[in-house]
């Protein structure tokens, strides 16, 4: 091998190492006028990762619906921010855990909580609420029971020890997501009236830089560079850039910087996530067009050998960097120590836009921080432009089957790993930590209780994979209008939403043709909804060998209610109500059932957000009325699915006449227990039929054109079964036995049983 | 308006959530720190709130049972001052030898978050003395070390002496004897599992808990 040779392997292997390829090095050495030296090429390997620099979906991001009068904070700042008037403001963020959660199921996933609370804390909200999406393979798949359990014990770990309330959350079983996980934590944090919002910008030339929280170790070293890489056979190789937490600390970390905001002692404040050391110092210099020196050996270490470039992108967690007033450290620093946690100053801020980092009194860099975080390279990756899919004649939507067989097929339905109950995972959780939780993860929608003005906050999650694997246009609207239409249904005015983007490899056309796809579904409805997208992350890179996950943009969405009493519960709440159908239908769709039965997806019809907006709009009106006493979207598996959810809580049965299920579904054909129609709500109400008709009647004709709606009266509440005349004749225990049994036929080993004998 | 010491460790997460309750209560609800003695004799009645004190390391409530404060807290059991330990701090108080019995890892293993309906037993206790003997509460548990055990001599001895407070009409963690609350002989210190000040309105799902932080009113 001659020496040009050598030089050019060694070459390809340092930028295999640092993840970068031949043109961002190529990018890198113009910018900078030279070759990268030492610890720049950590610095331009965590800051120009996928990760943090959004460089294959910055393009299409831009264009996100993202100002309402409400929004007083977008994307830029660690968590969007939306003013709920009297004074309260919401933060919140949802972001993916994917990678680690896969590689070490139990850190993975408490970490993911830990870092999207400090998102929200960092802003000096005081987080109230947390919601978890996840998706898992087939229970069967390898390693799935012990990467279930694992990450709903690291959920659990974390967030019930650090004292915020889990109060809704969704999991989805489906094959693609075998060999990678999904793993989406969301975080809520209040500002109550008069408290401050903080935000990153540094300023201010001869403030102090101060690093506070736990000490710097090797834990998650090039975390945000792995997490930008698919997987390969050598996953578990990979345990090393896990990063470890420990909810004690966040809990002090929380206490001591609410504590010094309070007390106003911070100019600006980022926690350090993701690359560590290295994007908050950078993103927070950069934001304030300002530069730093930071003296790497002050940085405290749990570890004596670690080298500048560990430091720089160690992702230990529990740690936050301030920028403070000189004369205010040591009132920081008292602060700090109460809690039994160090603040030290590592450097200061300088007015000119340099990085200057030190190692022992020697210089190892000074670079433009603009470089690393405003000249990350964009790609405008390849992808084709959308068309319907999965299109049928509406005759061939839903599953033909025998009326004889409809209750076997239920049983099949609320067996099914996507039907059961998820009872196992959220008994695990706090759902009433902070004393505000009105409604928790038993209910479709988290409710908290704003403790200055009474009002109700509700939280949500949204995104169904299979809707997405039927057409990634629709699956994005879906993403938006499924949870927006469960806020409604409750009463609650949807306010902003957060995304957290799962896709494959943007670097294959059909990935990147169902992110733009799946993105302009949820822009169009955000905008005609007037609610902005205001926080999120992209996750690329969920590919393991070659086969990618189902493109998956979860949501969490906000909405606000003036009240906390009347909020309609999930469950049939008496015997001798009346049940109706509110539909606005678009789209029919033979669903997870059909997925459930091995069939290829179909639908018919189309979405379209104008008359959603006002059916929605409607829809909250009539939810607020104290006379509705239980909503439920209907959603996955259809109308027998739903009926069965609100008759097995409660125990409180429905009858359906032959007449109700036909207005419902115009055919009396068994298949039509199981298709699903978007947008449909049941509702039971203690009005009589007339008085609820011209409920609604006031709303919808105060709202939208009426004659888009169908109104049907399905029944009345009584006795303790699920029966639909000539189709379903099911008592309620035996609903509730059938969902818990699917749980346990899934995972045998994750027991919770409802009770224990005397002892 | 009666005092009421509320006893902060590092990792206690339901400070404010109880200093609310006693609010709503009628009485005045003052902080206390772990590091800090105060003064006994100023207090009506004191509470240890729940949470995860020092991170649940060692075991649940054994570092915080050895916190300064815990002098002071001592001192007023000695003085008869009504005292009670929630979750975490009925843990600290079997920690600290006030309380007798030991918390140990719920029976499955795991953490569980849920209502339960608890039914009074005996009757020393200051908190919930308005209660009949029998009388049914539904109020949340939320914890993974909430397995009350005892051997068969204290559980005696707590039989004999009316001690056993509370108790799980159906056991979700696997207590001895369905145990949910026990008060010290006697009868001012008092634990209890689960959390009254999480069924203190309408809204939350319940009002029983006030039928126990009812010592003002």
């Amino acid at each position: 091998m001659g020496q040009t040779e050598r030089l050019d392997e060694e070459f390809a292997a340092k930028l295999k190492r640092y993840r970068l390829n031949r043109d961002e090095h190529k990018r890198i050495c113009g910018l900078i006028g030279r070759e990268p030296q030492g610890v720049e090429w950590a610095l331009f390997s965590a800051l120009w990762s996928e990760h943090c620099s959004y460089k294959s979906s910055r393009v299409h991001l831009k264009n996100l619906y993202n100002t309402s009068p409400r929004v007083l904070q977008a994307f830029g700042e660690n968590a969007g921010v939306v003013d709920l008037g009297d004074g309260e403001r919401v933060a919140f963020k949802i972001e993916s855990h994917n990678h680690p959660s896969y590689i070490e199921p139990y850190q993975g996933a408490a970490t993911g909580v830990g870092g999207i609370l400090r998102d929200i804390f960092t802003m000096g909200a005081r987080p109230i609420a947390s919601a978890n999406y996840l998706c898992f393979g087939r229970p069967e798949a390898e390693r799935m029971e012990k990467l279930v359990d694992g990450v709903v014990r690291g959920i659990g770990g974390y967030g019930n020890a650090v004292g915020v309330p889990t109060v809704t959350g969704q999991t989805e079983f489906h094959e693609s997501y075998d060999r990678n996980i999904l793993v989406n934590a969301m975080a809520v944090g209040l500002f109550r009236p008069g408290e401050k919002v903080f935000l990153s910008k540094a300023k201010g030339p001869g403030n102090l830089v101060v690093y506070a929280g736990a000490k710097t170790g090797r834990d998650g070293v090039h975390g945000a560079s792995m997490a930008s890489e698919s997987f390969g056979k050598d996953s578990a190789a990979k345990r090393p850039t896990v990063q470890i937490g420990d909810p004690f600390f966040e809990k002090l970390l929380i206490e001591s910087c609410l504590e010094v905001m309070a007390e106003d002692l911070v100019v600006a404040i980022q926690d350090m996530g993701a690359a560590g050391l290295t994007s908050s110092s950078f993103e927070m210099a950069s934001k304030g067009g300002v530069g730093f020196v930071m003296h790497l050996d002050r940085v405290p270490l749990r570890d004596s050998t670690l080298t500048p470039e560990d430091i720089l992108l160690s992702e230990s967690q529990e740690r936050m960097l301030m920028v403070v007033e000189p004369s205010k450290l040591q009132r920081v620093q008292e602060v700090f120590a109460r809690w039994g946690l160090e603040a030290v100053a590592i450097g200061e801020v300088i007015p000119d836009r340099k990085m200057k980092l030190y190692w022992h009194g020697q210089l190892l860099t000074e670079i433009d921080p603009d470089l690393l975080t405003e000249h990350a390279p964009k790609y405008e990756r390849p992808f084709e432009v959308w068309s319907p899919r999965s299109r049928v004649p509406q005759a061939q939507v839903a599953v033909p089957i025998e009326a004889s067989i409809a209750e076997r097929e239920l049983e099949r339905v609320l067996t099914s790993p996507q039907g059961c109950s998820r009872e196992f995972i959220y008994r695990q959780y706090d759902a009433h930590v902070g004393a505000a939780t009105v409604a928790d993860c038993e209910d479709s929608v988290g409710v908290l209780r704003l403790k200055d003005s009474g009002r109700g906050l509700g939280v949500v999650l949204g995104c169904r994979p299979q809707v997405m694997r039927q057409d990634a246009r629709d699956g994005g609207f879906d993403a938006i209008a499924y949870p927006a239409l469960e806020l409604a249904a409750k009463g609650f005015e949807p306010l902003a939403v957060t995304d957290c983007l799962n896709f494959g490899n943007p670097e294959r056309v059909e990935v990147m043709s169902s992110f733009v796809a799946a993105l302009d579904g949820m822009n169009e409805l955000c905008r005609i909804l007037e609610t902005p997208i205001i926080s999120g992350n992209v996750s690329f890179y969920n590919e393991t060998e070659g086969r990618n996950i189902t493109s998956t943009p979860s949501t969490g969405l906000v909405g606000l209610r003036p009240d906390v009493l009347k909020v309609p519960k999930s469950a049939f709440s008496s015997s001798g109500r009346e049940v109706f159908l509110l539909r606005l239908p678009q789209l029919m769709s033979g669903g997870a059932y059909r997925e459930l039965r091995g069939q290829e997806p179909a639908c018919a019809g189309q979405l379209a957000a104008r008359p959603f907006a006002g059916f929605l709009r409607a829809l909250t009106q009539v939810a607020r009325d104290e006379k509705v006493l239980a909503t439920r979207v209907v959603g996955k598996f259809g109308l027998a699915y739903a009926l069965a959810k609100m008759v097995s809580r409660s125990r409180v049965g429905v009858r359906i006449g032959r007449g109700g299920f036909e207005a419902a579904r115009h055919t009396l054909a068994a298949g039509a227990l199981f298709h699903e129609v978007f947008y449909e709500v049941i509702l039971e109400t203690s009005a009589s039929p007339s008085e609820f008709r011209s409920l609604v009647m006031r709303q919808l004709a105060a709202h939208s054109p009426v004659d888009l709606f169908e109104m049907v009266h399905l029944g009345k509440t009584e006795g303790s079964a699920l029966l639909i005349e000539g189709l379903l004749n099911v008592e309620a225990h035996k609903l509730e036995a059938w969902s818990q049994a699917g749980w346990t036929n899934a995972f045998e080993n994750l027991k919770l049983p409802q009770s224990y004998g005397e002892a | 308006m009666a005092r009421v010491g509320v006893l902060r460790f590092p990792g206690t997460n339901c400070d404010r959530d109880v200093f609310e309750a006693i609010g709503h209560a009628g009485a005045e609800a003052i902080w206390l720190w772990h590091a800090d003695l105060f003064d006994a004799k100023a207090f009506d009645a004191l509470v240890l709130p729940g949470g995860f004190s020092y991170g649940d390391y060692l075991r649940s409530g054994a570092l915080a049972a050895r916190a300064v404060a815990m002098k002071s807290v001592r001192e007023a059991a000695d003085r008869g001052t009504p005292i009670l330990g929630i979750c975490n701090g009925f843990q600290i108080l079997c920690e600290s030898g006030l309380l007798p019995g030991a918390l140990t890892r719920n029976a499955g293993l795991r953490f569980r978050d849920q209502w339960v309906e608890l039914e009074k037993v005996g009757s020393q206790s200051p908190f919930g003395a308005r209660l009949s003997s029998g009388a049914r509460l539904r109020v949340p548990i939320a914890h993974a070390d909430g397995r009350y055990m005892v051997n068969d001599e204290t559980l005696k001895a707590l039989q004999d002496g009316q001690q056993i407070w509370l108790r799980y009409t159906e056991n979700p963690n696997g207590s001895r004897h369905a145990i949910a609350g026990v008060t010290n002989r006697k009868g001012n210190v008092a634990g209890l599992m689960p959390h009254p000040e999480r069924a203190f309105h309408a809204w939350m799902g319940g009002e029983d808990g006030r039928k126990i932080l009812d010592l003002w009113d």
